[in-house]
This record gives structure tokens, sequence and C-alpha cells, in this order.
């Protein structure tokens, strides 16, 4: 009874946090599929993409009839290209996530689902397969894995900083990790060259708050991360700013660094901007890593 | 209270707490600011690092004092510190308060009452019976408590005199009946007077005095006299400071009637002078309607003078039957009629009928015995109209059979034919002397020469009505001058000539003093006291002490020469008094006057009337520390890092918010957008705001009128009229001011005059409405027309003539030949037409100018007959009846007629137009 009650509530609180993340994550879709849509190749697949002359060793069989019983010259129906690929999303749950430095800015781990949500819907529409890294969701096909997928990233981690999923990789896939890195490098230093190793490829986005990048604190202050576990006192809050933009910096140029060895893209955005920005780029990101 | 440092503290023990302040020093510098929190994913950046130094762990030095001084402020402030402490005295029993209270210390009364109250204050604290006495009006002193005399105090008021030996008199007697010993405060004007010296004798007598005195002058003035063509003005100061300058202001009453100041004069004291004199040189009108003059700044009876009859110059027209005599400048028998008159008197000279339109004070016609018919009428009305007709006898007259065998008007008595002559060489008896003059007589009180003797003169008819006609007789008591009254004025009749052919009376200065007390002439001096005699003269109004000039009222008249000898005190009140025709001021201070200061004894301690009053400070030191507090928790805000540049913004913000100029300009600046738009955006009629609230909103409801009858009846849709500042409002957007004219209206700034010329150049039209049916005809004596004067004097208007029947006015929409408001008056003054503009024949009206006039000028009041109320009714009657709509219907139609003049222009002067007019003329 309790159960299922709790269970009730639970589900009621999880279905009512799902709509409004896959509706603006489909609005936000939405904006990029008008301009942007299809291989623009010709290739395998259902739709129409061209009427071309018909060449010497063009199989009669592919002349069209239709269009060629108009003219004298015979024509070849090509279809666009349509082949499914597999995309691995992983977002950072951890708690650091879950941070905004104002009141009118989304948390980081907002804008980090909302973008992967909306990426995983384009790349559906556009016949993708999408999943998420590790064994919880395999890439699958259809509308029903974006509900699925809406429901597993709405699942708060309980880790302050959490560490890249890098099992079950699929070979040749494509992946796209979305986090604010600022937990251990060296786990996603691992993950990244496994996934190297299998031949996946994919974009990486470091997704930051203004103040992580700002750093406007003055005083005496006491920093704690997010989860609790890790603090630091400091009297002049002003005096570390020069340092802390210095390590910042350098933890960006490992990010690149590893990025070039790997053969990644890698993306850096901020919660202040428009998320369709990023969206955009990842959109493009991972077209350019396909072609 | 203690005392320190100039400040009194009311509980001083308090100020120990001071001594804490280092201690707390120690303890605040100790504690350094608490550490804000923050949740911040970026900490795992920062693991590692550490601070540079340990230094801000203690509060920083300034914030520190910053502390210390609003604990310090709260301390101070607790301990009840007081500035200019009253230092509680060592007086005890009675006091008496002895007020000088006499017009010298009019102007600082204010001040001497304040000094009065806090006395009372100060004596109320230490229960001191007190008694409040005014030496120059002494009553028997009554010991009462302060707060009795506080309700009375408002009471208290200075007299127009100053206390002379009756009062200090009466005083001294009434102080030796306290039966007690008492303390005096004397509270002294400056002036010294006479008694002052026993009065001090009697008081220290009794007990200690101190005196309160203010250190200034005291400033007089003297009459006005006429000397040298002009008002020769002294003003007297009581002591001989360094240089100084006043101005006196001579007041009186304008055209209009109101009273303002018509003239003003610098007079400056010399270094070390105790008298200043100013010459004030001023028309003769003007200078009759003087009333006052004044010193500017000082209000006591003393720095006030009244003007009266001295500086009233009459207008005398002298006329005399024989002019042919030449050469014989002493047998003219005006010759002494001009001596006695040209000091003080304006002579005319002329023909009667020439002279009449003058409107002189006085005609005197010597030896004249026929008049025509019409100077007779003209002259009967000019007296009956107030004139007084002055005759002189004369062989002419004589010979004459005027006034014979009947009364002639314009003699007081019937004449004996001939005359008589005594003491010639061929008749008998002495030449007559006067008989003294009978009381009821303007003359009487004069003294009369023995030499003056009368050798010939004509007779009057004994009538009933003789006796209470003659004014003065020869000593066997046949008239010498017998007087009627005609009408307002009178006719008086010297049986003499005025010259000394019969008598020697006009080579007497008697003469002269006759002339004066028929106030044909009046003296450039002073009267003195045998000038007087025998007159009594009633106060018209009396002064206050302050110089406030109030109605007399009942009280008696005085003696003559007592006006002119009696010193200023409760039973000669200075004012304006009146005998017959005669007006004569008097003042408080003399031609002669000397202003002596108050000395005291060394043993007399002096002081100052200013009260330095006691002024707490500690709500100003605990407001301070508030304020201190306030500083010191944004100071904190910021050294621990939580006052962002966001919220300091905010903070700017709100504290920039809510100091006004800023906005306000702002605010300024959008509503002249939106004043522009709401004028700009549709046609608007517009009227000019006068002060007068009544007539604005009849203009406004006018205007809305009119506003309807053009949107019904034309293509001209006004949206709703607007009242306009001329000098705020920006005048281009409105096609039409109307502007009422009312006779108190502020004349608009130099500024303003240029916007109203520019928008007149730019094609504007001011209607100008003077609202009064133009009964003065343009220009003259109507308020609105001066007023409108004044208005328009500046305003590039050009040459204007009547509305001719031609203009385009009279049909650029309805065919008017009349312009009626509420007032169908007469003419509208519109710009004139071109001198060359011809009518050519066959066409109903001459080509004029082009444009449109820039002003419509008339007194029709328009704005009433238009006026609607919010329902579209009439709002003010028009006329009677069906007549009176007519003519409002009319006034509509002057209203369309102008809209469409001023939008239109000369449009329906073109030619074109004239056939079409001449089928609706009829023609």
């Amino acid at each position: 009874m309790t159960s299922s009650l709790t269970l009730r509530e639970r589900s009621e609180a999880q279905a009512s946090r799902l709509p409004p993340l896959l509706a603006r994550a489909e609005q936000l879709a939405g904006t990029v599929l008008l301009g942007d849509h299809g291989r623009r190749r010709a290739g395998l697949g259902d739709d129409f993409w061209q009427y071309r002359p018909a060449q010497a060793g063009d199989s009669k069989r592919l002349i069209d009839h239709r269009r060629s019983a108009r003219g004298d010259q015979q024509f070849v129906r090509e279809r666009e290209w349509q082949i499914a690929q597999s995309v691995m999303l992983w977002v950072d749950q951890g708690a650091s996530m879950r941070f905004a430095s104002q009141d009118g800015l989304p948390s980081k781990a907002d804008r980090a689902r909302l973008l992967a949500l909306a990426t995983a819907i384009l790349l559906v529409r556009g016949g993708e397969r999408v999943g998420l890294t590790g064994t919880a969701l395999p890439p699958r096909r259809g509308n029903a894995q974006i509900l699925r997928l809406a429901e597993m990233l709405t699942v708060d981690g309980d880790d302050d900083y959490a560490a890249p999923e890098h099992r079950a990789m699929i070979p040749h896939a494509r992946a796209v990790f979305i986090s604010d890195f600022l937990g251990d490098l060296s786990e996603v230093e691992l993950a990244l060259t496994k996934a190297a190793d299998r031949g996946v490829r994919g974009v990486i986005l470091q997704l930051l708050d203004p103040s992580e990048e700002a750093f406007p604190f003055r005083g005496r202050t006491i920093f704690e991360s997010v989860g609790g576990t890790l603090s630091h006192e400091t009297l002049k809050a002003g005096d570390l700013r020069d340092r802390y933009l210095a390590r910042l910096a350098e933890r960006k140029e490992r990010l690149s660094h590893l990025c070039r060895l790997t053969g990644w893209h890698l993306g850096l955005h901020h919660t202040s901007q428009s998320a369709q920005s990023a969206l955009l780029w990842l959109y493009r990101a991972l077209d350019r890593g396909r072609s | 209270m203690t005392v320190l440092a100039g400040i009194g503290f009311a509980s001083p023990w308090l100020l120990l707490g001071l001594l804490a302040l280092p201690v707390l020093w120690l303890i605040l510098r100790a504690i350094p600011p608490a550490p804000i929190r923050r949740r911040f994913p970026g900490v795992a950046l920062m693991l590692g690092l550490k601070d540079d130094e340990s230094v801000s762990d203690r509060t920083p030095w300034w914030l520190l004092l910053l502390r210390m001084l609003a604990v310090a402020a709260v301390i101070i402030g607790l301990a009840g510190p007081v500035l200019n402490p009253q230092q509680a005295r060592d007086e005890d029993g009675p006091l008496l308060m002895l007020l000088d209270a006499s017009w010298a210390g009019a102007t600082r009364w204010p001040e001497t009452r304040e000094l009065i109250a806090t006395q009372l204050t100060e004596a109320g604290r230490n229960d001191r019976p007190v008694a409040i006495m005014r030496l120059s009006d002494p009553e028997p002193p009554v010991f009462q408590a302060a707060d009795a005399w506080r309700s009375r105090l408002a009471g208290l008021s200075p007299a127009p005199w100053q206390a002379g030996i009756s009062q200090t008199d009466q005083a001294i007697s009434e102080l030796n009946t306290i039966d007690h010993d008492y303390d005096t405060h004397w509270i002294s004007d400056g002036l010294s007077h006479d008694g002052r010296d026993q009065v001090l004798a009697t008081l220290e007598s009794r007990g200690a005095v101190r005196v309160f005195q203010t250190g200034g002058a005291v400033l007089g003035l003297s009459p006005a006299q006429f000397e040298d063509g002009a008002v020769q003005l002294t003003a007297h100061r009581s002591v001989a400071g360094s240089a100084r300058e006043i101005t006196i202001l001579a007041q009186g009453r304008d055209p209009g009637g109101t009273m303002r100041v018509l003239a003003s004069v610098p007079a400056r004291f010399t270094d070390g002078a105790l008298h200043a004199t100013a010459a004030l040189s001023l028309p003769s009108e003007l200078r009759a309607r003087i009333t006052r003059f004044e010193i500017q700044g000082q209000h006591s009876a003393g720095a006030l003078s009244l003007a009266d009859d001295s500086l009233r110059r009459r207008e005398v027209a002298l006329i005399a039957g024989r002019e042919d005599r030449e050469g014989l400048e002493l047998l003219s028998p005006l010759h002494y009629l001009e001596q006695a008159l040209i000091p003080t008197a304006e002579l005319l000279d002329g023909a009667l009928l020439d002279l009449l339109p003058a409107n002189p004070d006085v005609i005197v016609l010597a030896d004249v015995a026929t008049l025509s018919s019409a100077e007779e009428t003209a002259l009967t009305e000019w007296i009956e109209a107030g004139g007084m007709l002055l005759r002189f006898a004369g062989p002419r007259l004589a010979a004459s059979n005027i006034s014979r065998d009947a009364e002639d008007p314009l003699m007081p008595v019937r004449l004996r034919a001939g005359g008589r002559s005594v003491g010639g060489a061929m008749s008998w008896g002495e030449p007559k002397t006067l008989a003294p003059f009978a009381e009821g007589s303007p003359f009487f009180g004069l003294a009369i020469p023995p030499d003056v003797t009368v050798s010939a003169q004509v007779m009057a008819q004994p009538d009933p009505t003789l006796a209470d006609r003659v004014i003065a007789a020869l000593s066997d008591g046949t008239p010498l001058v017998t007087r009627k009254p005609l009408g307002q004025g009178q006719v008086v009749l010297f049986h003499v000539t005025a010259n000394a052919e019969w008598s020697s009376l006009p080579l007497s200065g008697l003469f002269v003093e006759m002339l004066e007390r028929l106030a044909v002439s009046s003296s450039a001096k002073a009267p003195q006291a045998d000038d007087l005699a025998g007159t009594i003269w009633t106060p018209l109004q009396v002064m206050n002490g302050f110089g406030d000039l109030s109605d007399a009222g009942t009280l008696p008249g005085v003696d003559g020469p007592e006006l002119a000898d009696a010193p200023v005190g409760p039973e000669m009140l200075p004012g304006l008094y009146a005998s017959a025709d005669r007006r004569l001021a008097r003042n408080v201070l003399g031609a002669d006057v000397e202003l002596p200061p108050a000395l005291w004894p060394d043993r007399i301690a002096v002081e100052g009337l200013s009260v330095t009053s006691e002024q707490p400070l500690g709500g100003l030191l605990l407001s301070l520390a508030i304020l201190l507090l306030v500083l010191d928790v944004i100071a904190s805000l910021a050294l621990s890092g939580r006052l962002g540049p966001g919220r300091i913004a905010a903070g700017l913000a709100l504290v920039l918010m809510s100091t006004p100029p800023g906005p306000l300009q702002a605010q300024d600046a959008q509503d002249r957008d939106d004043f522009a738009i709401a004028a700009a955006s549709e046609m608007v009629l517009a009227h000019v705001l006068t002060s007068d609230p009544e007539i604005d909103r009849i203009a406004q409801a006018g205007l809305r009128g009119l506003s309807e009858t053009l949107f019904f009846r034309t293509s001209v849709e006004p949206a709703a009229p607007m009242g306009i500042d001329l000098e705020t409002d920006e005048l281009a957007f409105f096609p039409l001011l109307y502007w009422p004219v009312t006779p108190d209206q502020p004349i608009p700034s130099a500024e303003a005059y240029g916007r109203l010329n520019e928008y007149l150049r730019s094609g504007g039209l001011i209607l100008f409405d003077t609202r009064d049916a133009d009964i003065a005809r343009f220009g003259a004596a109507s308020p609105n027309g001066r007023k409108l004067q004044q208005l328009a004097a500046p305003l590039d208007i050009p040459p204007l003539e009547p509305l001719p029947a031609d203009h385009v006015l009279t049909r650029t929409f309805y065919l008017l030949q009349d312009f009626p408001g509420r007032h169908a008056g007469r003419d509208v003054w519109v710009e004139a037409a071109p001198p060359d503009a011809e009518q050519v024949e066959g066409m109903p009206f001459r080509n004029l100018n082009d444009g449109v006039t820039p002003v419509v000028i008339g007194g029709n009041d328009w704005a009433a007959a238009w006026a609607v109320d919010d329902n579209g009714r009439p709002l003010l009657p028009v006329g009677r009846g069906f007549s009176g709509e007519r003519q409002r219907e009319l006034a509509h139609r002057f209203g369309v007629n102008l809209v469409m003049h001023v939008l239109t222009g000369n449009y329906k002067s073109d030619q074109v137009h004239v056939p079409a007019l001449l089928d609706r003329l009829g023609q």
C-alpha cells in the first residue's frame, strides 16, 4: 500500500518533470529541423533525392520510365542516402551540475539535459539510434526511445563530480559527452582513450556557469561544493581569482589536447548563452563527424 | 545643568561612557568580519590554494573609527546636550516689565514680543509674579502669574506717540503705589524721552533694573514739503552711524483706485549724519495722488508721513474783465492774485470756455460782469459738479445790472446799484476796517492787521439769506465777502477789487491767508498755530504705532492751534484731519526733529533684544549615530564582499530615484512630449490662461462650444480645446489663440513675448477679447482696455482698422456683417488693409491683403456666447428671448468664420468666388 503510494507519487513527480523537458527539447529541436535535414547525398534510402541522366553502367532497372517518357533522354531516379548511426550520450548527472549562480540562469544540469534530449530528438528524427553510454539504455530508434531517454536523463546523481561512463561502448559509434569537467580529468582521459581505441568519435561539450568563468567573489568566504564534500576557506577571495582562472585555463587546455589526440570535437558553452546556439553547434559537430 | 564648552548637558555622568571607547576599540578590532558560505562547483580547482597573507582578519581602522564615532554619538546624545543653555538666574521676587511701547519700537515689535515671552517663561519657571506696564500708556501695574500675562501678550501693541511728561508722571505715581519691592526689566525702544531719568530713579529705589535695548538706530520721517518744484523729504535717525542708504516710498491710489507705490526715492545718510534728505520730482497729477510717504522696511508710525493739501497744487484759472490796460501792471486786476497764488498753485490763463474742459479747481473772475449764455451754462455746470467760482468786484461789476433785481445764479447776493465809496477825497467818513471774523466763518481765527482798510465796495441788497452768506464783514457790518453753495460747488464774491484800487486788502498777508482758508491756495509750509486759530478739525483717519491707518470713527474734533502745536499723545492722535474743504495731516514727527538715543548710566546693564533659544542637540546626535551605523552596515557588507557591483548599482539607482531633480526633468520632458502630441495630433483651439479661474473656465467652455459647432457644421473637426500657459507651453501647434483680457492678469515675461511674436509672424492669430463690450472705445478708460494696451504693447502687431465691410472675415463661411458675442458691441479691429487697395468697378469687395490678420481685437465676450456645459447646453444667457438666441447663433457664426479664416487664409477673397457670392447676396 505504502510502497505503491510512494511509487505513484514518485512516478507522478517524474511524469510532471518529463513533459516540460520533452516539450522544451522538442521545441528546441524543431528550430533546427527546419533548415537542416537529411544526409544531403544520394544513396540508399526511401526518400526521393534527384533525377539524373542515365549513364553507362546504370542498370536498366533503375531507369525511371515515368520521367523518361517525357523526353528522349533517359533518367535515373536517385534516393537520398539513409543509414542509421548509433549515438551514445553521456550527460553529467553529478551534484556539481546542479548549480546556477543567478536566479535568472538555468542550472548547468538543466541546460545539459535539454541539449542532450534535443540532440537526441534531432538524431531520432534523422533516423539514427540514440542511447546512453553504459548498459542502462542502449541505442535504439523511435519516439519511445526519446521518452526513455528523457526519463533516464532526469535522474540526479549523488556524486559531487561524476565520472564519464565508458563501459559498453559500441565500436565505431558516435558519442556526446556533456559535463562541466570540473572533476577528475583522468577519468575523462580514460574514457576518451578507451573510446578512441574502439573507433568511437564524438563531441565533448563543456558547460560552465558564467560565475565559474568570472569568479566574481571577494572578501572572506568559505567555498563549498554543491554536494558538500569539498570546502575551501579563504580570507580574500579576490586574491584567488587569478590563480583560479589559471587553473581553469589549464584544465581547458588539457581537455583540448585530449580531444586533439583522440579526434573528438571540443565545445564550450555557458549557461548564460542561448541553448539553441549550443544545439546548432552540437548538431553540426555530429554531422561533420559523420560526413 | 552642567555646561561644558558652551553646551549644557542634562545628564553629564553619561559622558563617562566615553571612557569605555578604547576598550571597545580593542574588542572590535580583534573580531574579523564573519565569512560568507558559498556553494561553488569550481571549488575543486581551488583546493590547495593559500591566501597571500592573513591581514584582513582584523577590522580595518576606518571601520572601527566609524563604529567608535557612532557609539560616541549615542553616548553624547543620551547625555542630553543643549546648545545655548539658559542659565537660571538667581533672581527672585516680583518682576516689573516696563515697556517704552512707543512708535520707535514698532518695527522691532515682534522681537520685543518674543523677548517678553522668553522672560515670562523664565519668570514662570521661577514662580515670580509679573506686572507689565507700558510707559506710553501707563496703567496701574498688576502683579500676576506669568502665564496670565502670556495670554495677553498678543494684545500688547506700541502707541503712536512717545511717553511725555504727563505719562511719566502718571507712571511714577502708579509705581509709587506698589507696596513691595520689585525688580525691573525695562524694554527700551532706543529713544530718549522726557521724564526717563525720574522713572529710572523710582525703579532703582525698589530693586535691580535691567535694560533691554537694541543697538540699531531708530528711523523717522518728517512731513514732506514742496519746495523748488520737488517734494522734499527728510529722514532722521537716532544714532549717527556709518553711511546708510534707505528708500522712501511714495504711496497712493493709482487711477484704478488700488493702493500702490507710486514712486520711490533713495535717501542717503552720510557717515555720521543724523539726517538724510531726498528730493522727489513728480508731475503734479501724480503728486496729488500721493497719500503717504514711508521708509521702506520700517513699520512704525514715525517712519510714515501722511501727505495732505500741502502737496496738492490747485489749478486756478484767472480771468479778468479788463485786459487792455497795458503797462499798468500794478493796476492789473490779476496782479495780486498771481503774486499770492504763484508759490502754491498752478495758474491757468485763457478764455473761459477753453479753460473749463481742463477742469480747474478754482476759477477766478476778477471784475467780470457779463458772461455769454453759453459760458454761463458751462460755468454753472462746472460749479455744480464741485467747482469753486471766486469773483471780485470792480468798476464793471458795479456799473453792470447783473444780479440787480433778481439774484444771479453765479452771484452769491443781489447787489445795489453803484456801490459805495468811503473815506475818499469826495466822500465823508474814514476808510472802513474789517470786523473780526465771526464764528462759523471759514476765516474765523485769522488775525486782522489794523492797516487793512476798504475805501470802496459793492453793496449787497439786504435779503433774507444775506446773513447766512456773509463770511467777512466790515466794521460797519456791510458784507465784504459773501458765499453761497451751488450744487456741490460754491460761489464766493469779494466785494472789493482784486487789486489795491478799492482796498488795501490785497496788499496784506491776510489776503493770502483768506485764500488759503477758502482752499483756493494751499500753504506750502506746515501750518502754524496762528494760521489755524479758530478752526475745528475732525479726524478722518488715525494711525496706530505701526503706522496703520484706521477710520477715526467718532473721535472728537481738535482745535486748530492744538493740531499745529500740541505734542502727539492720547488726546492728539496722529492721522489725517479735515476742516471743510481742507485736509491736514498730523504726523508723529515734525519738520525739525531730533531723535535722541536713549543713553543709560554705567551702572545699568543694557542687553540686546535678541534671544538665543535653547537648542537640544540630543536628537541630532542620535540621528548622526544612526546614519553612522547605516554607513557601517554598508561598509561591512562591502568589506565582506556581499555588496556586489550589481547591488551597488541597484542601491545607487534607488538613491537616484529618491532624489527628485533628475527624474523630475525627465518627467517634464515627458509632459512636454505628451502636450505636443495632444496638441499636434488633431486641430486644437487654445485659449490663454489668465490668473482668473472663472475666466479660464468660461474660455474653455466657450472654445468647447465653438469646437462642437465647427464639428457639426463644417469639415473642421477640432479636438478638445486647451488652456495655454504663455510662459511654458509651445504655441506653434495652435492656429488660433483666444485671449480674454482681465485687468489683473500678469504681463507675460519677455521670453513669452518673444514666442508670441514668433507665433504671430508664423501665421498665428490671437483673438483679444476685452469682454467689456468695448464701452470705452479703444484705448481709453476701461480697465480691460488699458490692460489690453499693456498686454499688446510688446507684440509685433501691424496697423489696425475697424473690420471693413468687405473683409474676408465677413464671408469665409457665413456671410456676416455683425460679430456679436455676449455683447453686441461695436467695432472689431483687424489688420488694416493696404492703402492702395481699391475697389474694382463691379466687384463687391476689394482685393485686400494676403494672409491672415495676426490679431482680432474686440470686446464682445465671445467665449461667453459660445460657452456650453458638459451636456452641450448654453452656459450663459445671451440677450433676451429669440433675439438673444439669434445673437448667440451669430456669435457661433463669427467663430466659424474666424476659424475658417485662420485655416483657409484669403481663399474666399479670391475673385473666383465672386459669382457664387453675388448669387448668395441676391444681387
